[in-house]
C-alpha cells in the first residue's frame, strides 16, 4: 500500500468528523439548512468523536518519524478551527445563564481535558506496543504522547484554577476531579524526569513503559471521578445537557486542539527518534576504525 | 454572587485564553528549536562517522 493512502483515509475521516460535528451545526444555526443527511444528533456526535478519533490515530501511526510537512499543515489547521472556536466563543456565542461569561472557558478548558487525556491514552498504547513489538518508534511516540499530555494536563489545571475563583471563590480545591488530575500530571511529568536520567536506551524504554501502563490507572479514575465520588466539579456533558448555541465554539476548539496536539506528538517523536539514533550510533572513532578496516578488508 | 448568578468575569476568560495561546505557543517554538538541534547532531555525527 502507498505511503500517502492512510493520510487520505484520516484526512477523509477528519472531513466527516468535522462535518457531522461542526458543519451540520453551523448550516442548522446560522443557513436554516438541513444536512444532516437524516441522522439524529446522538448518532452524528457519536460519528464525529469516533472519525476524529480513528483519524488521530492512523495519522500518528502511519507517520514515518522522517518528514516534518504532515505535522506542520496539521498544526496549521488545527490552528485555524481554533482561531473560529475562539470567535465564536468569545464573540458569537451567548453568555451562560448563571455563570455568565465565565463560561465560556469551558470552550478552552474541556478540549483541552479531553485531548490530554487522549494524549496519555495514546502513549499507554505506545507502551504497550513497546512491550510487545521493541519497536524503538513506538518509544519514541510514547516520550511524545507523555510530553504533550503533561503539557495539556498542566494547561488543564490553569484553566480550571481560572473559572474555578469566579464560580467557586477559591482557586484550587481538593475534591477528587482536581485532586486525581493532579496527581496524573505529576505521575506523568515523573515518568519524563525518569527518562531523563536513565541513561541506558533499553532500560529507559522498558522502565517508561511499565511507569507509563501503571500511571494510566488514574486516567479512568480521572474520568469518573466526578461519578464515583461526591465531587465539586461538575458532571460531563453531552449534547443534551449543553444548549445549541454553545456546540459551535465547543467542538471547533475540540477538533483544532486535536490537530495541534497529533501535530505536536508527531513533531516531537521526530525530536525522540533523531536522539535515539545518535545514542545509539557506535563511537565516531570506532566507526571510523571499522570503516578502515572495512576497507582494508576490501 | 448572592443572587447564584456570575456577573462580570471577562477577565478570568481573558487570563484563560491568554495563557491556553501562550503555552501552546512556546510549546510549538520550543519543538521547532528542539527538532533543528536535533537534526543538526544528526547530521555532525553523520560526517564524523
Amino acid at each position: 500500500m502507498p505511503r500517502r493512502y492512510p493520510y487520505t483515509i484520516a484526512t477523509a475521516l477528519f472531513a466527516i468528523g468535522i462535518y457531522f460535528g461542526l458543519v451540520v451545526t453551523v448550516a442548522d444555526q446560522y443557513l436554516h439548512a438541513d444536512v444532516s443527511l437524516g441522522l439524529p444528533v446522538a448518532a452524528r456526535t457519536l460519528i464525529s468523536v469516533f472519525s476524529g478519533l480513528i483519524a488521530a490515530v492512523i495519522w500518528l501511526t502511519a507517520d514515518d518519524l522522517k518528514s516534518s510537512q504532515r505535522a506542520n499543515a496539521l498544526i496549521l489547521a488545527g490552528v485555524v478551527l481554533m482561531l473560529i472556536g475562539t470567535w465564536f466563543g468569545l464573540f458569537v456565542a451567548p453568555p451562560e445563564q448563571f455563570m455568565g461569561n465565565v463560561q465560556r472557558i469551558m470552550y478552552v478548558h474541556v478540549p483541552t481535558a479531553w485531548n490530554g487525556l487522549l494524549a496519555l491514552t495514546v502513549a499507554f498504547a505506545c507502551a504497550i506496543f513497546y512491550l510487545f513489538k521493541g519497536d524503538w518508534k513506538w518509544d519514541a511516540r510514547m516520550e511524545a504522547s507523555i510530553e504533550v499530555g503533561v503539557l495539556l494536563a498542566f494547561l488543564l489545571c490553569c484553566q480550571g484554577a481560572i473559572w474555578a475563583k469566579p464560580t467557586w471563590g477559591v482557586w484550587w480545591d481538593w475534591d477528587p476531579r482536581l485532586t486525581t488530575t493532579a496527581v496524573l500530571l505529576f505521575a506523568f511529568l515523573g515518568i519524563l524526569a525518569l527518562r531523563k536520567f536513565v541513561d541506558d536506551p533499553v532500560k529507559r524504554a522498558i522502565w517508561s513503559s511499565v511507569a507509563t501502563i501503571i500511571a494510566y490507572v488514574d486516567v479512568p479514575i480521572v474520568y469518573f471521578s466526578v461519578r464515583w465520588w461526591n465531587s465539586l466539579h461538575q458532571l460531563q456533558s453531552n449534547p443534551n445537557t449543553v444548549s445549541k448555541p454553545f456546540w459551535i465554539p465547543l467542538r471547533a476548539n475540540a477538533f483544532g486542539i486535536l490537530f495541534v496536539m497529533v501535530g505536536f506528538i508527531m513533531l516531537r517523536a521526530r525530536i525522540a527518534a533523531l536522539r535515539l539514533e545518535t545514542e545509539m550510533a557506535p563511537p565516531p572513532i570506532l566507526s571510523n576504525e571499522i570503516g578502515e578496516q572495512l576497507g582494508e578488508a576490501v | 454572587m448572592t443572587t447564584g448568578v456570575v456577573t462580570g468575569g471577562w477577565n478570568f476568560v481573558i487570563a484563560a485564553y491568554s495563557i491556553t495561546v501562550a503555552v501552546l505557543a512556546i510549546y510549538g517554538v520550543t519543538l521547532i528549536t528542539r527538532l533543528r538541534e536535533e537534526r543538526l547532531r544528526a547530521s555532525e555525527n553523520g560526517e564524523s562517522r
